[in-house]
C-alpha cells in the first residue's frame, strides 16, 4: 500500500530528523517524570499530565463518506519512541476529551506528527484552552502571539486550573483551515464543592461524599448524577477533499454539509463502540453522544459549540432543561440570586459553551431525542433522516 | 504557508503607523474616535471602501459631504438630556433615511414620508431631532429598504455619556460598577461584494438581498488587519476608525460591542472573562441603585443584528501559577496588578495558629473551596517585597471569612502577624513552570517577544517578531465562527483584531 509505504517514510524520516538533534524530538514534561513516559511516577495530587499529537488522519460521516481531518490524538503514557508511529494518521475527531479538577496544575504536551497526507504542508499546531481566563499569551496558543510547536518536536503547556466550568479546545495555527478541518475537542474542569467534607451544609443543602456538581454553587443546585460533554461542530465536504487533494482551499464558499455532535452524525451518534475509518482502519471517532440516565437522575450535558461557520440551536422533544451556566459562568446575579432558567433550546455561537440540568424525576422512561431545530441540518450532506441529532434515553 | 508572511508584512506596516502614532505627539488613539455636539449635518453618498488583500468595494456612506463620506458613518458622541439635531442630505440614487433605536422623542421634518420615516433626496433634505436620555452605546442606521442600505454601509454608532461625565474618571452609566479606564469600540459588521458590485453597476433588478452571502467581515468598518493600523490613517480614506484595545494590568477596559450587520457574530476575546453590565443602552439593574447586578460574565458575547453590549474586560494574570513578570525572589519589587486580590487580617494572627479571619474588599473574591498560595505582610509596607518578614501561605476558606491556613512555605517562617496586616493572593516570585523547546523547533509569531514574561524581550532569531516593541501580552479579539477570519477568499483577516496587554511602563496614548 502506497500509504503504508509514506507512514514508514515519515516515521523513518522524523526519527533520523530527531537523532541528529535539528529536530527537538518528542519530549514530555510531567513533574515527577522518571522514565519518559510523560506521567508522574510519584503520587502528586492535582498534577495532571497529559500528551496529545497533532497530525492528521481520516474519519467517516454518517453517510458512509470518508473525510479527511486535521486533529489531535491521545498519547499519554506513551513511551517517547512509539509517539510518532501512533501520532501519524492518528487524528481523533472531535480531539481526546480533557477533564479536570479545579486546582489542578496541568501539563499539557502537544507532538507535531506532521500531516501524512499533505508532506508539502509544514504547518505548526497549538491547543488554545477556549475561554481559560488569564492565561499568558505563551501558553494561549494563539500563534500570532506566541509559538506554534514544529513538525517532529513537542511543547509543553503549563495552566493552573483556577476556575471550573465548561471550556472546549482547538488549535489556533490558521484557524480557519485548522479548525474547519477538525481540531477541535471537550475540555471542562470539575468544580472543588465536589471534595467538601461529607455533610458539609450548603444554606441547608448537606452535601455528601459522591455528590457531583456542575459549578461551586454554594447550595447544591447544580449537583448532578451523570454528565455527557457533547461538542457541536460542522464539516464542508468541498473543503476537506480540496486540503487531501492539495487544491486551492474553499475559504469563502465554506459550506458545512454535515452538522455533526461529538464529531458524528444520527444515526453514528448514538452508535455505541467505535467507527473504524476507511483508510487505516483507526477508531478515529471514539465518542458517541447517547446520554443514559434512570429515571429521577439529573443529566448534566456541557453543550459547546466549535463550528466554524454557523450558529446551532439544540432542542430536546418532550424534556426541559435548565440552564445553570454559560461560557462557564454560573448564572448567578452579584447579590447570589439563581439567574438559571428553563427551556427548550440552547442557541450557541462558535466559541460558546453552555451547561444545562435536566432533572428526569417524574419523567416517563424512553426515547427522547435531542437535535438541531435548523432542521435542514438534520441531514448528513444528501441523506435526510441525519446530522445534528441524538437521543436520550430515560429507563 | 505564504498568505502568513504577505499577513506579517501587512502588520508590520499597520503596526509601525500605529506605533508612530502612540510616540508622536497627537490625538489620543486609545479612545473612541467620533464627533461630538449637538448639531450634525451628515450626507449619505456613494464611495469605495478598501480590503486588506487588495480590494475596492463600491459601498454607500455618510459623511460631512459627498467627497468625506466613511464606513461606518460617524460615531456621534452625545451628552445625556441634550436634543440633538441631525439633518440628512443624500446624493444617492434611491430614498435614504435615519433611524434612532433607543433615543427618545424622535421626529423628522423635510423631505418626504417614507414606510418608516422621513426620506431624504437629493435636493430634499430632512432633519431629525431626538433626545438623548438615557446614557450608552446605541446604533443609527437607515430606515429605507434597510435589506439594501445596511449592507451598503449606511449605519453608525451613538455613544451617550452620562450626565456629569468626567474624562479623568469616566464611567459609561454614572455608577460605580460602570467606571473604566479605557473604552474601545467593536462595530461588527459584513458585506457581501457580489450585492456592492450589482448596486455598482445599476443592475438593481438582479439583487436578491435573500441569497445574501457575506465574505468579508469588519470592525468599525475595516478588516484585519487593517483594524490594527491607526485611526485616521491616510490610506484608508473612507474608513476612519480602528479598534487595536491596548491596556496595562488590572485596569478596566469597556467593550462597547455592536452587532451592525445582518448575522450574528460571535465576538470571542482571549484573555478573560468580560462582564456584561449593559445591552441596548441599559445597564443590566434591578432597580434604582442596585448598579449592574444581573450583569453576566461571558468569554464569548454573540453581537445580535441591531444590539448593542458594554463589557468590563479586567486582567491581571491572577492565579497563573507563575510569575508572570519572570520575578524569582520574593525581594523582587511588586510590580502594579501582581497582587490581584488583597484582603486583611481581621484579628491578630498568632505564629502557631492554623486558622485565620479575612476581611476587607478582597475576602469575598477569595476561592470559595480550594486552595490558594498568599503573601502576608505587615501593614506597615504598602507592599510584600518591602517587608523582609513577609510570609507565604495557603489559604483554604472554611467557613465565611474564616481561612484554614499553611504556615511558611518556600522558606519563609511563620510569624506573628497584627489586625489589619495584609493577605495577597498572589504568584509574585514563582518560577516558570516548563522549559519551552528550543527556537529551531518553534514558529513564532510576530506579536510574540520572544519571552514569556510581560516586559521582558527575549531572544528571538532574525526576521521573526517586531511587532511588540513593549514586550506585552497581546490576545486575539475575533468572531469565533472562523470563516469569517477572511477577507473574501483570503486566511486570515475579517473580523478580528488583537489585544494589547502592556507593561506599566509602556505608553498608551
Amino acid at each position: 500500500m502506497k500509504r503504508d509505504l509514506l507512514l514508514f517514510l515519515a516515521v523513518t524520516a522524523f526519527s533520523l530528523l530527531s537523532l541528529t538533534g535539528a529536530w527537538g524530538g518528542v519530549m514530555v514534561q510531567c513533574p515527577e517524570d522518571l522514565d519518559g513516559d510523560g506521567v508522574s511516577d510519584v503520587d502528586l495530587p492535582h498534577v495532571v499530565c497529559r500528551h496529545l499529537t497533532g497530525g492528521d488522519g481520516f474519519t467517516v460521516m454518517a453517510d458512509g463518506r470518508s473525510m479527511y481531518i486535521f486533529g489531535f490524538g491521545d498519547v499519554t503514557g506513551m513511551p517517547a519512541d512509539q509517539v510518532l508511529e501512533s501520532g501519524i494518521l492518528g487524528a481523533q475527531f472531535p480531539a481526546p476529551t480533557i477533564v479536570l479538577d479545579e486546582g489542578d496544575d496541568f501539563y499539557l504536551t502537544l507532538t507535531n506528527v506532521g500531516m501524512l497526507m499533505r508532506p508539502d504542508l509544514f504547518d505548526p499546531h497549538t491547543v488554545h484552552f477556549h475561554g481559560f481566563p488569564e492565561v499568558a499569551s505563551i501558553f494561549d496558543g494563539l500563534p500570532e502571539s506566541s509559538v506554534g510547536i514544529n513538525m517532529g518536536s513537542s511543547i509543553t503547556y503549563y495552566y493552573h486550573i483556577a476556575v471550573p466550568g465548561t471550556f472546549m479546545y482547538h488549535c489556533h495555527a490558521e484557524a480557519t483551515e485548522h479548525m474547519q478541518m477538525g481540531m477541535l475537542g471537550n475540555l471542562y474542569v470539575r468544580p472543588a464543592q465536589n471534595s467538601l467534607p461529607d455533610g458539609t451544609d450548603l444554606k441547608g443543602f448537606i452535601h455528601h461524599t459522591g455528590y457531583k456538581y456542575a459549578y461551586n454553587d454554594g447550595d447544591g443546585s447544580t449537583r448532578y448524577d451523570v454528565e455527557y460533554a457533547i461538542q457541536m461542530s460542522s464539516f464542508d465536504p468541498e473543503f476537506h477533499d480540496a486540503d487531501l487533494n492539495v487544491q486551492p482551499l474553499p475559504f469563502a464558499d465554506m459550506r458545512d454539509k454535515y452538522a455533526l455532535l461529538n464529531g458524528r452524525g444520527y444515526p453514528d451518534t448514538v452508535l455505541q463502540g467505535p467507527i473504524l475509518n476507511k483508510v487505516n482502519g483507526r477508531n478515529s471517532q471514539p465518542l458517541d453522544s447517547l446520554v443514559h440516565a434512570r429515571q429521577g437522575q439529573r443529566i448534566l450535558l456541557r453543550l459547546s459549540n466549535l463550528s466554524v461557520t454557523r450558529y446551532y440551536t439544540l432542542s430536546i422533544g418532550g424534556l426541559y432543561m435548565k440552564v445553570i451556566a454559560k461560557d462557564a459562568k454560573l448564572l448567578q446575579a452579584s447579590d447570589g440570586r439563581p439567574m438559571s432558567y428553563d427551556t427548550t433550546t440552547v442557541t450557541l455561537g462558535g466559541g460558546e459553551s453552555v451547561d444545562v440540568i435536566i432533572d428526569t424525576a417524574g419523567v416517563p422512561p424512553g426515547t427522547y431525542v435531542m437535535y438541531a431545530t435548523q432542521a435542514q441540518y438534520l441531514s448528513n450532506n444528501e441523506e435526510d433522516y441525519g446530522g445534528m441529532m441524538t437521543e436520550i434515553v430515560i429507563e | 504557508m505564504r498568505v502568513r508572511q504577505i499577513f506579517q508584512f501587512t502588520y508590520c506596516l499597520a503596526l509601525t503607523f500605529l506605533l508612530v502614532g502612540l510616540l508622536s505627539e497627537g490625538p489620543a488613539q486609545a479612545t473612541i474616535q467620533g464627533i461630538s455636539g449637538i448639531s450634525f449635518t451628515l450626507v449619505a453618498a456613494p464611495g469605495y471602501i478598501k480590503t486588506p488583500e487588495g480590494n475596492s468595494i463600491f459601498f454607500w456612506g455618510l459623511g460631512s459631504d459627498v467627497n468625506h463620506v466613511q464606513y461606518p458613518g460617524p460615531t456621534l458622541i452625545l451628552n445625556e438630556g441634550d436634543t440633538i439635531t441631525i439633518t440628512l442630505y443624500s446624493a444617492l440614487p434611491q430614498p435614504v433615511s435615519l433611524v434612532f433605536p433607543g433615543q427618545e422623542q424622535v421626529q423628522a421634518q423635510g423631505g418626504s414620508q417614507g414606510k418608516v420615516t422621513r426620506e431624504a433626496t437629493p435636493g430634499r433634505p430632512v432633519t431629525y431631532t431626538f433626545v438623548a436620555a438615557h446614557p450608552g452605546t446605541y446604533l443609527y442606521y437607515s430606515g429605507t429598504n434597510m435589506a439594501l442600505q445596511h449592507e451598503m454601509g449606511l449605519f453608525g454608532a451613538i455613544i451617550v455619556r452620562p450626565a456629569g461625565f468626567d474624562p479623568n474618571a469616566p464611567t459609561a452609566y454614572g455608577t460605580s460598577d460602570s467606571r473604566y479606564d479605557r473604552e474601545y469600540l467593536f462595530m461588527i459588521s459584513e458585506m457581501d461584494p457580489d450585492i456592492h458590485r450589482l448596486v455598482e453597476e445599476g443592475r438593481y433588478s438582479e439583487i436578491e438581498n435573500a441569497d445574501v452571502f457575506p465574505t468579508y467581515y469588519f470592525i468599525n468598518g475595516r478588516n484585519a488587519p487593517d483594524t490594527m493600523a491607526p485611526a485616521f490613517a491616510e490610506w484608508l480614506p473612507t474608513q476612519p476608525y480602528n479598534c487595536m484595545p491596548l491596556m496595562h494590568p488590572g485596569e478596566r477596559l469597556l467593550m462597547r460591542i455592536i452587532g451592525a450587520g445582518r448575522d450574528n457574530h460571535p465576538y470571542h476575546f482571549h484573555g478573560n472573562h468580560a462582564k456584561v453590565i449593559a445591552e441596548d443602552g441599559r445597564l443590566l439593574s434591578s432597580g434604582p441603585g442596585k448598579g449592574a447586578d444581573l450583569g453576566y460574565s461571558r468569554f464569548t458575547i454573540s453581537a445580535v443584528p441591531g444590539h448593542t453590549y458594554d463589557a468590563i474586560f479586567q486582567w491581571t494574570g491572577r492565579e497563573m501559577g507563575w510569575d508572570y513578570y519572570g520575578h524569582t525572589s520574593l525581594s523582587d519589587p511588586i510590580e502594579r496588578g501582581e497582587l490581584a486580590v488583597t484582603a486583611t487580617l481581621e484579628a491578630p494572627l498568632s505564629a502557631g495558629s492554623a486558622q485565620v479571619t479575612l476581611g476587607g474588599q478582597g475576602e469575598k473574591e477569595f476561592p470559595m473551596y480550594r486552595e490558594v498560595r498568599c503573601l502576608i505582610w505587615s501593614k506597615a509596607y504598602p507592599s510584600p517585597d518591602k517587608d523582609p518578614n513577609r510570609e507565604v501561605v495557603k489559604v483554604k476558606r472554611a467557613s465565611g471569612n474564616l481561612f484554614t491556613i499553611s504556615r511558611g512555605l518556600e522558606g519563609t517562617t511563620a510569624r506573628a502577624w497584627s489586625e489589619g496586616d495584609y493577605v495577597a493572593i498572589t504568584d509574585h516570585g514563582r518560577p516558570f513552570p516548563v522549559v519551552l523547546p528550543e527556537n529551531q523547533n518553534l514558529t513564532f509569531g510576530a506579536f510574540y517577544s520572544g519571552s514569556p514574561y510581560l516586559g521582558n524581550a527575549g531572544n528571538l532569531p532574525p526576521g521573526e517578531g517586531g511587532l511588540n516593541p513593549f514586550s506585552g501580552f497581546f490576545y486575539m479579539w475575533h468572531s469565533h465562527n472562523e470563516k469569517e477570519l477572511l477577507n473574501n477568499n483570503i486566511f486570515p483577516g475579517g473580523a478580528m483584531t488583537m489585544l494589547g496587554i502592556l507593561p506599566y511602563n509602556a505608553p498608551i496614548e
